[in-house]
């Protein structure tokens, strides 16, 4: 059974979410500061961190900068009622392997959890609009074609996510295995982690994120 | 010299460490460089005494101000390593000795070298020193008049006269002594001297007084200012949300508590992020948003709404929003899904719509007269915009639609 951490400064709703996934999880711990977070993630090694985004002290952006310094194989889920790009974008730019909005049904927060436990990506459909957004079409000056441009797969691939379609849909729609689709997310996730288009650093310093 | 027991301070007037952390040039109590202030804040003492340290070095053959300027050029500024705010401690008495009797050995060590010159420095440091500590006290006082309901006034006051009593006997001895030795202020006319006396003593005496009422003014206007904010803040909130919230405790259908959530969030969201106030849609995004917004608090729905780029709204774009609404509020009504997908794409060329619902679908041949009529007068709509709809739904599978207009 995958292990999980939960971080939450809202006590209500990290109890809710304990609730809702104590069945098809194993809950070893959770923090509702920054500091707890990471010396229990640390300490526990949980399979995946569902982290919020807003906290009073440094945020979730903070958790997870600090445990992935040294321990860089933890996976993290971003949770948050934000759907604010710069939030999105500064969670994943710091490792976050996905992210998803609060109001996500139980069990579709059940199944990115399964996601990020396996080395998946998990993209929402606004995730997917914002590096469609990013990744325009418009050629940046000097792009590194490796990571800063979206193959054409890799862009239906987020069409179809950003239209509201499960990946397993998205792989029938397409003509391809679930796993491709998989495989897909996982590069898009890395481009977005490592690609110094203008458009991601943009948002990243007009909103102070970096 | 130097105060033995500061009173507490207003919260504004920051303290830094004392005795300890990196001197720096300070930034927000600066004359010339901020380096009196900067000494003052590591030490913990007025900057006032520092200021008159200066001063008084400069009398000695300008050692002050050669003192001023190599401090410019070694003290880093503040910016460059943040100020570290600790709380306010003042130097203890041993060490407001020790700085006293420094100083003092400074002054008789820089006397013995031969950079002294004039029988009036001493006379004149007396003098320098008396005003800063009437000065320093009385502006205190007037700082400290504004928490006096804190604090009622006690034996610290008391304490605070007598030091007044103590700097202006300083000054007048100082200044006798300075006038008397002076030759030529004798020749310019006792009642030029009795002037420019009265005038110095009236500027160091009240001047505190009066800075501290103009400060009184800003922050009275500061608070005002605040307070019309949070009422303007409270206002809104009551409005709003407190009206959702009483909204959902009177409800008992989950769905439309979760509508009546998702609604006032939106509302929220906008007035706090978006200050102007969009109320008229000027691009397709904002269209969108307002199309899912009406659907989601008229059917009890949500929906999602995905926008990659966005492009103005015009006669070219209003048409395919006005029957995306339409086609949104269809399937909010009908497919039974529990939430609508909406993904836009503007580029260069095209403007195009899907909305996707997971809801129970329909053959498109052969359905109900009502919904024909709405999916053909979105698909008339569009073509008669020069657009076009394609509609692709199965029974079960849930519904497509796809909008698409081109740029002319």
């Amino acid at each position: 059974m995958t292990t999980i951490f939960l971080v939450d400064d809202h006590e209500l709703f990290l109890s809710g979410v304990r609730a809702e996934l104590s069945e098809r999880f194993d809950v070893c711990g959770w923090s509702t500061d920054v500091d707890g977070a990471v010396d229990g993630i640390r300490k526990l090694r949980p399979g995946v961190v569902l982290v919020d985004v807003h906290m009073p002290g440094g945020g979730g952006l903070s958790v997870v900068t600090n445990v992935l310094q040294t321990n860089p194989d933890i996976r993290f889920l971003a949770l948050s009622v934000s759907d604010a790009p710069e939030d999105v974008i500064a969670m994943i730019r710091a490792g976050a392997r996905g992210y998803v909005t609060k109001s996500i049904e139980p069990d579709a927060l059940a199944d990115a959890i399964e996601r990020i436990a396996a080395g998946d990506a998990v993209f929402s459909p606004k995730l997917a609009g914002f590096v469609l957004d990013a990744f325009s079409d418009t050629v940046p000056v000097e792009a590194d074609p490796e990571l800063d441009r979206l193959t054409p797969r890799e862009r239906e691939v987020l069409r179809q996510i950003a239209r509201g379609y499960a990946y397993k849909q998205v792989a029938n729609r397409l003509s391809i295995s679930v796993k491709t689709v998989e495989t897909h997310v996982s590069a898009v996730l890395r481009k977005l982690q490592l690609s110094n288009r203008h458009e991601l650093a943009r948002w990243a310093t007009e909103r102070r994120i970096v | 010299m130097i105060i033995e027991d500061t009173p507490s301070q207003d919260a504004s007037t920051e303290r830094f460490h004392v005795f300890g952390g990196r001197l720096t040039r300070s930034t927000h109590d600066r004359i010339v460089a901020g380096l009196a202030g900067g000494i003052a804040a590591r030490l913990g003492i007025p900057t006032v005494f520092v200021r008159a340290a200066f001063a008084t070095l400069t009398l000695a053959g300008g050692f002050g101000i050669i003192c001023y300027l190599a401090g410019w050029l070694t003290v880093p500024d503040e910016t460059q390593y943040g100020s570290l705010i600790v709380a306010d401690h003042p130097p203890t008495t041993p060490q407001q000795v020790g700085l006293s009797l420094g100083f003092l050995a400074l002054l008789v060590l820089l006397d013995g070298v031969g950079l002294w010159f004039g029988p009036m420095v001493w006379p004149a440091a007396l003098f320098i020193f008396g005003a800063a500590l009437v000065w320093e006290r009385a502006s205190t006082e007037s700082r400290d008049r504004m928490s006096r309901f804190a604090k009622p006034a006690g034996r610290g006051a008391t304490r605070s006269r007598s030091q007044i009593i103590a700097g202006v006997t300083l000054m007048v001895v100082g200044l006798v002594v300075v006038l008397a030795s002076l030759d030529s202020f004798q020749s310019l006319g006792p009642v030029a001297v009795a002037i420019l006396v009265t005038a110095a003593g009236f500027m160091l005496l009240f001047g505190p007084w009066m800075l501290g009422l103009f400060q009184d003014l800003t922050d009275e206007r500061r608070a005002r200012i605040r307070s019309e904010e949070r009422a303007d803040m409270a206002a809104h909130l009551h409005d709003s949300v407190l009206q959702t919230l009483a909204l959902i405790q009177r409800s008992d259908d989950p769905q439309r508590m979760t509508t009546l959530a998702r609604a006032q969030e939106r509302d929220l969201r906008t007035w706090l992020f978006d200050p102007v106030g969009t109320t008229n849609s000027s691009t397709v995004g904002e269209a969108f948003s307002s199309a899912a917004a009406k659907v989601e608090t008229g059917f009890d729905v949500p929906v999602e709404v995905v926008v990659v780029g966005d492009r103005p709204l015009d006669e070219a774009t209003e048409p395919l929003v006005a029957s995306a609404a339409e086609a949104i509020a269809n399937a909010a009504e009908h497919s039974g899904a529990k939430i609508v997908s909406v993904y836009v794409e503007c580029s260069e060329d095209a403007v195009e719509a899907w909305i996707t619902d997971q809801g129970s679908g329909f053959d498109p041949g052969e359905v109900s007269e009502q919904r024909k009529g709405i999916s053909q007068s979105i698909i008339a709509r569009m073509s008669r915009a020069g657009g076009e709809a394609r509609v692709v739904s199965q029974p079960g599978e849930g519904t497509e639609i796809h909008l698409r207009s081109e740029s002319q």
